[in-house]
C-alpha cells in the first residue's frame, strides 16, 4: 500500500516522513496559531480595553494615561463619567455669571496634552516630544481646521466635535501656543478611546516580535546590550555545569565500577540531593559574597549530586561481558577502567551530560535572582515588575530556544562523535523529520546490517 | 522402525589410530576434581562435582548436558572468571588462578567492543598486553584475512551480522594466540544455516591453527560434527556422565549427518540427555477444546 494511503493511527508503527515531518512543524505552528487566534480575534477573550486616548476626572483617585489597561466592564462608565464631565462644562460656560479662574490655564493645558498619544501614534508628534505643547497646540489646529486627520485610531466624531469645539475657544485667544492666551474657562475633555485587548500578560504575537527585536538591536537602558546578558547567564550555567562535570563524572564512573567508592559516597550523595539547591542561597551568598560565585555554586549544587548517581547508574550498566571478554584477552583490572569502562560508557555519559545540561539551565533563574540579580533573570523580573511582559516573553523564548538548539546540537553531534551507535538511538531526531520536509516521495529505508551481509 | 546401527564405541583403523595419536600428545587443559558449591538464601547448591578430565594438544572438546546441568558454570571457571570450590583446573600444568591470555573466550552474546572497529577489537588484546600498533595491525590483518572478513575491518561492530560478529569474536581471541579456546554455546544466538556454515569455518580455522578448543553447545548435531570426544555432563549436581570418543572419521562436513557411526553416536547421546523416563514425567493434562471433530494427528 503506498505510504500515503496508509492510515495515520497505526500502534507503535513510525509514520511515512512526509507526515512525520508535517506533524513536526505542526507542533510548533500550532501553538503559535492558537496564541495568534487568541490574540486576533476580538469576541474570543479580550476582557480588558487597552487606552488610546485617556481623561483626567476630578475627584477620582485612580488615573489611566494611554497604554493602561482597564476591564471591559468598567470603560463605559469612565466614558460616561468624561461625558458627564462635559456636560457639567458645559453647564457651566452657558451660565452667563459664570467666572473664569487663571489657574484653569494649567488644567486647559492638560487637556491639550490629551491629544498627545493620538498624535504620536499617528506619526506627528515624536514619543519624547508628549510635552511639547507647542506642537501640540499645532496639531489641535490641523484636526479641528482638518488639514491633520488621524487614522491611527481615528478620532470618533464625538471626539472630532470636541477638538473643534476646544479649537474655537483656544482659536479666539492665539493662533499659536501662548500659555497667558489660553482660555480661564474650562475645555472640554476629550472622551477616551480605546480598542479590545487582552490582558498585558498576554501581548500579541506581533508586539512581542517587534519588542523582540528592539531588544536586541537598541541597547538596554542600563546601556548594556541584550547579549551582554544572555552571555552572562550562559556563563553562570556553563561555569556551574562544567565544574559539577569536572569533578562528578570521575566520581560517578568510579562510584559505578568500584563498589568502595559506591558505598562510601552515594548514600551521602543520595541524602543530599532531596535538600534543593536553592535552600541553600543565603548560605552560599553568605560564603561566596554577592557576585557571580554564589550564583554558578547554585548550579554547582543542583547539578553535581544528580549526575553523580546518573553517571554511576549508567556506568553500572555497562555490560558485564565485556569486562569478562576483556580479561579474557589478557586486560588486567587497572586497564579495565580506561581501556573498557570509559569508551564503553562513553555514549551514554554524553547523554546524561546532555540531559543535566538541561537542568543547570533551570537552576539558572533562581541562581541568578540571589545576591545581586544578574543576568536575563533580573532583566525579565525588571520588566516584569514594571507589567512590561511583551519585553518580558522575547526573553523567555530565548532562553527556550538556547537551551532547545544547543540540546539538538548536541544530538546531532553525538553521531558525529560515536558513529559506532545506532542512528535509530537518537533521543529525539529532529533532523530525521525535518528532511523529510524536503523530500517528494517516502524514503525506502537503508537496508539494515542483519539484511546486508 | 529401528535403524540397524553399529554400536558407538566401534572405531574404524583410522580413527583409533588417530584417538591413539591424540593421547600421545601432551595435555593442554587438566581439569582434576572440579566441585563448584554456590551459597543460595535457599541454603548450598552444588552446580558441579568432581568434574575430571584432560584435553589434549590440537583435541576438539565439546561439552554437552541438559539446560541447568552446569556447562556454562563449567567453562566461566576454566576461563577463570569464576572461581571454583575443590579441584584445580592446569593449563600446561599451571593452575588457573583467574582470567588470562592462554585461554580465549568467546560467548554467545558476540562481547565485540562496539566502539571499536573490526581490526581494532582484533587488537585488543594484543595492545593491552603491550604489542606496538605496527606489530598488533599486521598480526590482526592475518586473524581478520583468516576469518574471511578483509574487507570488513574497517566496519563497526553494528555493522556486521551475527555469524560475522561471531567471527571477529573467534578472530580476537585466536590473536592472542592462546593455548585453548574456550566456547560458551558461540553459535547458540544464530539461525540454523548461519549455523551450519559457521561450523564449516570453525571446523577450517582449527585445522589450520595451532588451537585446542573446548566448545560448550546444546546441539547434538554440533557435538558430534566438531568433536573429537564428547563430554557428557549429567544435570543436579553436573557430573561427567561419559566421555564419548566420536567415531566419525575426519575432515568432516555436514553430509556426514546421516552416516551410521553418526546416527550410532547421536542415539547414545539420546539416550544420555535425553532418557526415555524424562519424556514421561511432564504429560499435559487430556483436555480438548475444539469442535471440529477430525483427527488433526
Amino acid at each position: 500500500m503506498p505510504a500515503d494511503k496508509q492510515h495515520w493511527f497505526r500502534i507503535r508503527e513510525e509514520l511515512p516522513p512526509r507526515r512525520a515531518a508535517l506533524l513536526t512543524a505542526a507542533s510548533f505552528l500550532l501553538p503559535i496559531a492558537i496564541w495568534c487566534i487568541v490574540s486576533y480575534t476580538p469576541f474570543i477573550w479580550h476582557p480588558d480595553v487597552k487606552l488610546q486616548l485617556s481623561a483626567m476626572r476630578e475627584g477620582v483617585s485612580t488615573t489611566y494615561t494611554a497604554g493602561d489597561h482597564v476591564s471591559r466592564d468598567f470603560f463605559p462608565t469612565f466614558v460616561e463619567g468624561v461625558r458627564s464631565d462635559n456636560a457639567a462644562i458645559r453647564e457651566s460656560l452657558a451660565d452667563p455669571e459664570f467666572k473664569g479662574n487663571s489657574a484653569m490655564r494649567r488644567e486647559n493645558q492638560r487637556r491639550l496634552r490629551q491629544l498627545a498619544p493620538v498624535a504620536i501614534s499617528n506619526g506627528w508628534l515624536s514619543a519624547g516630544d508628549a510635552e511639547n505643547d507647542a506642537a501640540i497646540y499645532e496639531i489641535w489646529k490641523g484636526i479641528a481646521t482638518g488639514t491633520l486627520v488621524p487614522t491611527r485610531p481615528a478620532l470618533t466624531d464625538e471626539n472630532l466635535a470636541i477638538v473643534r469645539e476646544n479649537w474655537a475657544a483656544l482659536a479666539a485667544g492665539s493662533e499659536t501656543f501662548d500659555f497667558k492666551a489660553l482660555p480661564d474657562k474650562p475645555l472640554l475633555k476629550l472622551v477616551p478611546q480605546g480598542r479590545l485587548a487582552n490582558p498585558n500578560y498576554l501581548p500579541a504575537p506581533h508586539e512581542v516580535v517587534i519588542k523582540g527585536w528592539t531588544l536586541f538591536t537598541q541597547p538596554l537602558s542600563s546601556g548594556q546590550w541584550l547579549y551582554q546578558r544572555l552571555m552572562h547567564s550562559i556563563t553562570i550555567v556553563f561555569s556551574g555545569f562544567l565544574l559539577a562535570a569536572a569533578i562528578g563524572v570521575p566520581l560517578g564512573v568510579l562510584c559505578g565500577t568500584y563498589d568502595a567508592f559506591s558505598k562510601l559516597f552515594e548514600p551521602f550523595i543520595d541524602f543530599f540531593r532531596y535538600m534543593p539547591a536553592p535552600t541553600f542561597s543565603m548560605l552560599l551568598v553568605a560564603v561566596f559574597l554577592a557576585h557571580d560565585a554564589p550564583k554558578i555554586a547554585l548550579v554547582f549544587i543542583g547539578t553535581f549530586f544528580q549526575l553523580v548517581l546518573v553517571v554511576a547508574k549508567t556506568t553500572r550498566q555497562l555490560d558485564r561481558s565485556l569486562l569478562e571478554a576483556a580479561q579474557t584477552l589478557g586486560a588486567k583490572p587497572p586497564q579495565l577502567l580506561g581501556k573498557v569502562v570509559v569508551p564503553g560508557i562513553l555514549p551514554d555519559l554524553y547523554n546524561d551530560l546532555r540531559i543535566l545540561l538541561g537542568w543547570a539551565w533551570t537552576w539558572l533563574v533562581i541562581a541568578e535572582l540571589i545576591g545581586v540579580k544578574s543576568g536575563l533573570t533580573e532583566f525579565i523580573e525588571t520588566q516584569g515588575r514594571y507589567r512590561n511582559f511583551d519585553a518580558v516573553f522575547p526573553v523567555i523564548i530565548l532562553i527556550g530556544v538556547i537551551g532547545f538548539c544547543t540540546d539538538q546540537f548536541l544530538a546531532w553531534f553525538r553521531g558525529i562523535l560515536f558513529p559506532y551507535t545506532a542512528r535509530n538511538r537518537r533521543p529525539l531526531g529532529l533532523g530525521l523529520p525535518f528532511k523529510g520536509l524536503f523530500q517528494r516521495s517516502p524514503v525506502i529505508p537503508a537496508a539494515t546490517p542483519e539484511s546486508s551481509r | 522402525m529401528q535403524l540397524e546401527l553399529p554400536d558407538y564405541r566401534e572405531q574404524s583403523p583410522e580413527v583409533r589410530a588417530r584417538f591413539a595419536k591424540i593421547a600421545q600428545r601432551p595435555v593442554v587443559l587438566g581439569v582434576e576434581g572440579l566441585t563448584k558449591r554456590f551459597q543460595t538464601p535457599r541454603g548450598e547448591v552444588t552446580a558441579l562435582e568432581d568434574v575430571t578430565f584432560n584435553v589434549h594438544r590440537r583435541e576438539f572438546l565439546t561439552v554437552i548436558g541438559q539446560s541447568g546441568c552446569g556447562k556454562s558454570t563449567l567453562i566461566r571457571i576454566l576461563a577463570g572468571l569464576e572461581t571454583l570450590t575443590e579441584g584445580s583446573v592446569l593449563v600446561d600444568g599451571k593452575p588457573v588462578t583467574g582470567p588470562g591470555p592462554e585461554r580465549g573466550m568467546v560467548f554467545q552474546g558476540y562481547t565485540l567492543f562496539p566502539w571499536l572497529t573490526v581490526k581494532k577489537n582484533v587488537m585488543f588484546g594484543l595492545r593491552v598486553r603491550g604489542t606496538d600498533t605496527v606489530t598488533a595491525e599486521s598480526e590482526a590483518r592475518q586473524w581478520i584475512e583468516m576469518v574471511g572478513l578483509s574487507k570488513f575491518e574497517n566496519s563497526y561492530p553494528h555493522e556486521l551480522s551475527g555469524g560475522m560478529k561471531q567471527r571477529v569474536a573467534i578472530a580476537r581471541a585466536l590473536a592472542n594466540q592462546p593455548r585453548v579456546l574456550l566456547m560458551d554455546e558461540p553459535f547458540g544466538a544464530l539461525d540454523a544455516q548461519t549455523r551450519c556454515q559457521m561450523q564449516t569455518y570453525l571446523l577450517q580455522i582449527w585445522r589450520n591453527v595451532d588451537i585446542t578448543i573446548v566448545f560448550i553447545t546444546h546441539d547434538l548435531d554440533e557435538a558430534i560434527l566438531l568433536a573429537d570426544r564428547i563430554l557428557v555432563l549429567k544435570p543436579h549436581p553436573g557430573r561427567v556422565e561419559e566421555l564419548i570418543e566420536v567415531p566419525v572419521p575426519r575432515p568432516r562436513d555436514p553430509g556426514q549427518l546421516l552416516t551410521p557411526e553418526f546416527l550410532a553416536t547421536r542415539k547414545r547421546l539420546e539416550e544420555l540427555i535425553h532418557p526415555p523416563s524424562s519424556a514421561t514425567t511432564d504429560k499435559l493434562p487430556n483436555l480438548r477444546l475444539t469442535t471440529v471433530g477430525d483427527e488433526v494427528e
